[in-house]
């Protein structure tokens, strides 16, 4: 085996050994790194950066919840209680802080109770806009970054300069395009691994990931006959993904994932924040310009047309709508979703996530649902 | 022959009156007035100035659940693929939209446009989205910026202005017609005037007895929801207040021989108006202060009628930190010399909701009275269990008299 055949697989490796750590092996992993947990897309990962800390976010935890139940009624989104339940515990102690981009009314209650019940750990937020195109929305978030920034700075017991910002937007970039081409290339790789390298992103400092895609990307590209699957080809949509249990199940049932509609999947990588002028405008801008998630609204920029358009440029057979029980906005998206694929003739199948991910109920309707696209 | 354990106001009648000419009045008005869908905490006042009809899709879920036939209309909309653990006041309008024939009155007379603001959850925003899709017809976001610290930023407050501005230049366009200041002021003086009111009648129930109980302020916040701004409401409300005087006057309560004062959190029970209530009437329990009917409380500044709007809009009481509800809340528990509270754990509502534990917490904690979570819907009486709920009620009820 050459040394290059042998470093794409390593990459490989390590980007899903990351992306299955328990979080509490996060802090043996990287000593040095200082990390600062996130719940949701649209915290400014750069203002994070350029203060010195590695934005990392915390995913679903996949036990019981004991604490939480003290906090929150059931009728909570898993993702809201497992954060909270690991936070009760102590398990994220190691974290210099916990911010919150506004979404929904669930994450901007979460962010409330965890100052209340985890003081140990500190809370920013972050207001953001709900229509992406409305008046005084870019000014808004211009300021709310700029509380943001000094609070973070703040905490991290150091100025963030807009030279700080720009090499951080920059780096960003730079990894924005790697996942692209990593899109681009999604059916030469297992589905789960192309999911446990996006989720590796949330959960690496960022200089590392670079590398490692670099590397992935590298060995990828230089593939000459790559072997492409000849099995259904779909698209995932959804908030985000605890594990890689459900694009696993979707393999397994015969199926690949070529593209996701995710929160911290497709959404997060996409436009690019400019490099020159003012740094917040550059981050105020670039979230205006992206399609809006599922709690976001645009009157034009519709999220079903995103949708249409992934499918086609994938050139899916259909789509796995994946909302978690409870939420609110996934859970009226899914029927916008739903209609515009009914109507555009795109099958589709919805599985809703609860604690466990992946249910025999579900594998059994993937099985059925990849069959029928088969 | 049971106990009578509740009194009627005479001013029902003429709420009862009021609300059925109002919504029979609809049907006829809608056909010469552009109509408006808005959420509750939209900035109706501008639409009233510009002789908009606005109607409250929330009043109309509210209905749906006191009348007990939201379920089939819920249904309507979980056939179209909505979640049964979506607000109920959503999927149940949602149901009217899709059902009409269905639907109490047909459902709300089709609107002109849709105005949404997210100061009282964020759920508005993708139920009127999914209404603007259905019925093609424009939709307003307005967006009010949640309250995590203790004062609204001074850029918050200008983002708010800036879209109050552009809501106004929008709903012009769409009408034809222009706002008149005059008009608009004297909009925004009868809003003001009928919310002071609305905020002196809720303090009456300071006194020993309660002149009033929940059911009371559930039903009689319907003006100060739906005609807010109008002279109407203004002039029952008055009428209402005075009502409410002679009974503090006359020692008169809400609840005969009033024995535990209670707070209540959260959006009423609809479906068990009555009956859910009258668990703790009968045993002398009066809901002496609530924090749903507060959320219309908010004074509008006139001096600089776009900041005050956007500053009151912003405020409201479910947009602020649960933190601040907390105080809020304790305050409430205090001033009014509770005995306990009961917090209604709403599936359908998730900014009321979320926080609750902490709501209890400190009422315990600071008031030094028992506080119960309850779980039920507002609306869907599929989520309301009625054994269980009246086991609790009783032992909380027998907790107090043990007190």
């Amino acid at each position: 085996m050459t040394d290059q055949d042998s470093k794409p697989s390593k990459a490989m490796e390590t980007l899903q050994e990351i992306s299955a750590w328990p979080l509490d092996r996060w802090p043996e992993q990287f000593p040095d790194a200082r990390p600062f947990g996130y719940l949701n897309t649209h915290v400014p990962e750069e203002v994070l950066h350029a203060a010195g800390f590695t934005p990392l976010h915390v995913f679903g935890q996949r036990r019981a919840p004991e604490r939480a139940e003290t906090r929150l009624p059931g009728f909570t989104c898993w993702l809201v209680r497992s954060a909270l339940d690991a936070a009760m515990a102590g398990e994220l102690d190691f974290l210099a802080g916990m911010a919150f981009a506004h979404t929904c009314d669930s994450a901007q209650a979460l962010a409330d109770i965890w100052r209340l019940a985890v003081p140990s750990v500190p809370v920013l937020t972050l207001g953001t806009p709900v229509d992406l195109d409305t008046a005084g929305a870019r000014e808004f978030l211009i300021a709310d970054l700029g509380r943001f920034r000094d609070q973070v700075a703040a905490l991290a017991g150091c100025l963030v300069t807009d030279s700080d910002l720009r090499a951080s937007i920059a780096l960003h970039n730079e990894i924005r395009c790697q996942v692209a081409r990593l899109y681009a290339l999604s059916d030469r790789l297992p589905s789960s691994t192309l999911l446990a390298a996006l989720r590796a992103g949330h959960l690496t400092p960022r200089e590392t990931y670079r590398d490692l895609l670099a590397d992935l990307l590298t060995a990828l590209e230089a593939e000459n006959n790559p072997v492409v699957p000849d099995t259904p080809r779909l698209i995932v949509v959804g908030a985000h993904l605890d594990d890689t249990s459900l694009y696993e199940a979707i393999v397994e049932a015969g199926g690949q994932v070529v593209g996701d509609l995710l929160d911290l999947g497709h959404l997060h990588y996409s436009e690019l924040a400019g490099e020159g002028g003012d740094p917040l405008a550059a981050l105020a801008d670039r979230y205006l310009a992206q399609v809006p998630i599922a709690a976001k609204t645009h009157p034009d920029r519709r999220r079903d047309d995103a949708l249409l358009n992934l499918v086609r440029a994938h050139a899916a057979d259909g789509v796995v709508l994946a909302p978690q029980k409870f939420c609110e906005p996934h859970g009226f998206d899914y029927v916008t979703m739903k209609n515009a694929l009914d109507r555009a003739d795109v099958p589709h199948l919805l599985v809703e996530l609860e604690q466990a991910q992946v249910t025999g109920q579900m594998r059994t309707r993937l099985g059925a649902f990849v069959e029928m696209l088969s | 022959m049971v106990k009578k354990s509740y009194r009627k106001l005479r001013v029902a009648k003429d709420l009862t009156r009021m609300m059925s000419a109002y919504y029979a009045k609809i049907k006829v008005t809608s056909r010469l007035q552009p109509v408006a869908w808005v959420s509750s905490g939209a900035p109706v006042e501008v639409l009233v100035a510009l002789g908009v009809l606005p109607l409250y899709p929330e009043n109309y879920g509210a209905i749906l659940g006191a009348q007990r036939v939201a379920v089939p209309l819920i249904e309507e909309a979980e056939a179209r693929g909505y979640s049964p653990d979506l607000c109920s006041y959503a999927t149940g309008h949602l149901g009217s939209v899709f059902a009409p024939e269905k639907a109490p009155m047909k459902g709300l007379p089709q609107p002109d446009m849709l105005v949404a603001s997210n100061n009282i959850c964020g759920t508005v925003v993708k139920w009127y989205e999914a209404l603007a899709d259905h019925l093609h017809v424009p939709l307003f976001v307005l967006d009010t910026p949640y309250v995590h610290g203790t004062e609204i930023t001074d850029h918050a407050v200008e983002y708010v202005a800036a879209q109050m501005e552009a809501f106004i230049a929008w709903a012009e366009k769409l009408t034809g017609r222009r706002l008149k200041q005059k008009r608009f002021m004297q909009t925004l003086e009868l809003s003001n005037e009928a919310v002071a009111l609305w905020r002196e009648i809720r303090e009456l129930c300071v006194h020993r007895p309660s002149p009033l109980n929940a059911p009371d302020l559930f039903t009689q916040m319907a003006p100060i929801v739906v005609l807010r701004g109008t002279k109407q409401c203004v002039s029952y409300y008055r009428k209402l207040k005075a009502e409410v005087e002679e009974r503090v006057e006359s020692g008169i309560g809400a609840v005969p021989g009033e024995r535990y004062r209670l707070l209540w959190d959260n959006i009423a029970i609809w479906p068990g108006l009555f009956r859910f209530y009258h668990l703790f009437s009968r045993a002398g329990a009066c809901f002496v202060c609530d924090t749903y009917t507060h959320a219309w409380s908010m004074g509008l500044r006139t001096d600089d009628p776009i900041e005050g709007l956007a500053r009151a809009y912003t405020a409201v009481y479910i947009n602020m930190s649960i933190q601040a509800r907390v105080g809020m809340m304790v305050d409430m528990a205090q001033r009014f010399g509770v005995d306990g509270a009961v917090l209604h754990a709403n599936r359908s509502c998730k900014p009321y909701s979320l926080g609750q534990h902490d709501f209890r917490r400190a009422i315990m904690a600071k008031a030094g009275v028992p506080a119960l979570i309850l779980e039920a819907d507002m609306c869907d009486t599929r989520a309301y269990a009625e054994g269980a709920i009246r086991t609790r009620v009783e032992a909380f009820l027998e907790m107090l008299s043990a007190a």
